[in-house]
């Protein structure tokens, strides 16, 4: 992370989104909100007083609600970069006007309250999109489990935070709802994935694996601890995949083939009632910890993102690729690329080698002074074109552009208005050719007069 | 109108070369057969064709036109 | 006058096998503004394409027709062909007589052929109102924008990067890493994720 921050040909610009996107390939102009932070970054030393001082708790976010952070912060220790923001909901200062006990902590003088948002526009040849995924909100669908309402039963990003070392429990694995260490930990695998009345179709596939980690560091880091692992199928297709799973079941981990049909509290324990297909018999399981392995969906917001730039998401909301096999890393639309979940679940070793390849696609585009255009685009006549622009109207490209030519009408200079094609933007559709009542427009390659031939010629 | 028995209607497809040309394409490449009665010109979408395509086709003797996109 | 080269490919027996060659070439000659045709047994190899070169030249042929597979597929093999015979390359026009014909009418080899012939004669009409076409250049800047600070924009932003380009980086958030930074240790190595 640090060395993405680090390298002087990377400009990076956090707790910013990008607002707007025009152009095509080569020229891209975009338009991205820096939102304001209140600190300026570049006089802060990130020592970490003000947030020490800081009188408001606020539940992190970065803890998935299961520790707290202040009204200015940090999301955890390393982060990168180092230094502090202030969420404007809940400071006092924001909220109230009263406080303001980080600005007269800070010895740099790095608090600014009257910070702006900054909007900031860039020229780019390229775009990769790398918005990654967001799990399934499991709360909403699955009833069985409780719809959240048991604190014991939680996300395997929650046991991630919990099992990190600078996480808020610094690494140890606790009962959210006692803080108890638990003995007896329950997996549950597919949840919303691969399960089309609740959830998803697909399959996430990276949660077979965590699942087996999860399993292993339960075993490893509790004493008499027993791990129970509900699934439907073991996947583990990747280099030294199988025998890390093998490995976990060797240290002891419980799978039971089958799914959960309901969980209940019985005292201060979880009861996990299932099926053991493989055996043909109901099983109940005591559990103090229930951890379950939901499904990775697009980004919240990635719809809108992908609006933006301009090209097509998948039916499940990933980001489509132009082919599943030939072109996984570019989009249907000239100079924008793809690398990482948001293009589908994946896992760190498929996302890192799906961003190298973006990369080369990147550079192969950059290294080039000039990109030749397909001809196969639209042509105006402008001597017969009124400049009605129900053209412009039906461009899914937007590549129609205005344009003021001036013509000489019986002898005086008259200015009029005509439509004019952008060659990088064009894709050759021939819609716009349709829209042209006056017969203006032609699609090179596809013009009317070759496809009226084809039509004579077929028909004979 | 009367229709003699062994009649074949003469139908013109306007295809889409990225979705419907292809899948034509796919069709041959995975041996799918079909009648022989349709023949298919590639447009580079569906919205490139104009009415009056379809209806020089029909003037031309066309039974049927297939637009797909 | 326009003068159109035909040239049927067999595709071994893939068409060949399905299509009566020789008889659709004996019509296709017919057509108006054929000045040449001929078949050969692939005309996508390297003496496939040295025939239509060689025949660009001997017969004085301005434009081409390609009998063959799917334009999807050979289109720019062909193009770059007769560019090398020095026509511009848009003087191309496919038939597609395997994907839509052969492949697809195995079984009627008569009525494959009387498509394959009305195929071909679409593709010669085209040809003949066809023109030379240019492709046009358009600049790149130089820059790269990389949406998304996980270990997905990470990773791309610093291998361009390292090839020398700028690249600007957005996350919405106040710090980079996405999720793998929330993780503990990863599989498959439990290596941390820092
Ligand atoms: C519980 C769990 C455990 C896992 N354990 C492992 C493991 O051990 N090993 C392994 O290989 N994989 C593991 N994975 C998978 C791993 O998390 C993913 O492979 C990896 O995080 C994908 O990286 P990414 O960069 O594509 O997406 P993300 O990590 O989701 O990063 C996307 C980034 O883009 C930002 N972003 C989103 N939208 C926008 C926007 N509109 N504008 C700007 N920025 C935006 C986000 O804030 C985020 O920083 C695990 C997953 C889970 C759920």
């Amino acid at each position: 992370m640090v060395a993405a921050v680090q390298h002087p040909n990377i400009k990076l610009l956090t707790y910013s989104e990008v607002e707007e996107v025009s152009g095509y390939i080569g020229n891209f102009e975009v338009a991205i909100r820096q939102k304001a932070r209140y600190v300026d970054h570049s006089i802060c030393t990130g020592c970490g007083t003000c947030w020490e001082k800081c009188p408001t708790r606020v539940n992190s976010e970065y803890n998935l609600g299961m520790g707290i952070r202040k009204a200015i912060y940090i999301s955890f220790p390393q982060a990168v970069p180092n230094k502090p923001l202030i969420d404007r909901e809940n400071c006092r200062w924001f909220t109230s006007g009263k406080c303001g006990v980080c600005k007269k902590v800070c010895q740099a003088g790095a608090v600014d309250y009257d910070q702006q948002d900054e909007l900031l526009s860039v020229k780019v040849g390229a775009i990769v999109m790398a918005t990654g995924y967001d799990l399934f909100n499991w709360q909403q669908a699955y009833g069985e489990y409780g719809y959240g309402r048991f604190p014991d039963v939680i996300t395997g990003l929650q046991f991630e935070r919990m099992s990190n070392a600078s996480g808020p429990t610094e690494g140890k694995i606790i009962r959210p709802s006692d803080g108890a260490e638990p003995k007896d930990v329950v997996f549950i695998k597919c949840v919303g994935s691969r399960d089309i009345t609740k959830g998803k179709e697909y399959c996430s596939r990276t949660c077979c694996m965590y699942t087996a980690k999860h399993a292993h560091q339960v075993l490893e880091k509790i004493p008499d601890s027993r791990a129970f692992i509900f699934y439907m199928d073991v996947r583990t297709p990747g280099k030294a995949y199988e025998e890390f799973y093998q490995r976990t079941l060797h240290e002891g981990a419980n799978y039971i083939r089958g799914r959960v049909s309901k969980i209940y509290r019985s005292g201060s324990k979880l009861m996990v009632r299932g099926a053991d297909t493989l055996l043909g018999v109901p099983v109940e399981v005591e559990a103090d910890l229930v951890v379950l392995a939901t499904a990775m969906g697009p980004a919240a917001g990635s719809d809108k993102i992908a609006q933006k730039v301009g090209f097509s998401i998948d039916k499940d909301g990933f980001f489509q690729e132009a082919h599943p096999k030939l072109r996984p890393m570019e989009t249907n639309t000239a100079g924008v690329f793809l690398a990482g979940a948001c293009q589908g679940p994946k896992d760190i070793p498929d996302t890192v080698a799906q961003a190298s390849g973006a990369a080369v696609k990147v550079c192969a585009l950059l290294s080039k002074s000039e990109l030749a255009t397909d001809p196969m685009i639209s042509q105006v006549n402008e001597s017969i074109c009124s400049g009605c622009l129900a053209c412009k109207a039906v461009c899914p490209y937007k590549a129609i552009e205005e344009k003021s030519i001036s013509e000489r009408v019986g002898g005086k200079a008259v200015e009029r208005t005509v439509a004019s094609v952008n060659m990088g933007l064009c894709q050759g559709c021939g819609s716009c050719t349709v829209a042209c009542l006056p017969g203006a427009l032609n699609l090179k390659g596809f013009t009317n007069e070759q496809l009226l031939a084809e039509v004579d010629a077929i028909c004979l | 109108m009367s229709v003699t028995e062994n009649w074949e209607p003469k139908i013109i497809g306007f295809c889409c070369n990225w979705c419907s040309y292809a899948g034509a394409d796919l069709a041959g490449v995975s041996r799918m057969s079909y009648p022989a009665n349709l023949r298919v010109l590639r447009v580079p979408c569906s919205s490139r064709v104009n009415p009056q395509f379809i209806l020089r086709a029909f003037q031309r003797g066309a039974d049927a036109v297939l637009v797909s996109g | 006058m326009k003068r159109t080269g035909v040239f049927i490919c067999w595709c071994g027996s893939n068409i060949g096998g399905v299509v009566d060659i020789p008889a659709a070439l004996e019509e296709v000659s017919k057509f108006p503004g054929v000045a040449y045709a001929t078949d050969y047994k692939y005309m996508c190899s390297e003496p496939g394409q040295e025939k239509i070169i060689n025949a660009i030249k001997e017969h004085k042929l301005d434009r081409v027709v390609v009998s063959a597979c799917s334009p999807r597929l050979h289109e720019n093999t062909f193009r770059k062909a007769i560019q090398r015979a020095g026509l511009n390359p848009y003087m191309l026009e496919i038939a597609n007589i395997r994907e839509h014909c052969s492949w697809v009418h195995q079984n009627d080899k008569e009525k494959a052929t009387l498509k394959a012939i009305d195929l071909i004669r679409r593709a010669v009409a085209k040809a003949g109102k066809i023109e030379p076409l240019y492709e046009s250049s358009i600049s790149v800047k130089k820059r790269v924008l990389v949406i998304g600070g996980g270990i997905a924009g990470m990773q791309a932003a610093l291998d361009v990067a390292e090839a020398g380009y700028e690249v600007v980086l957005v996350e919405r958030e106040g710090t980079v890493g996405g999720k793998m930074a929330m993780l503990d240790k990863t599989f498959p190595t439990l290596d941390c994720s820092a």
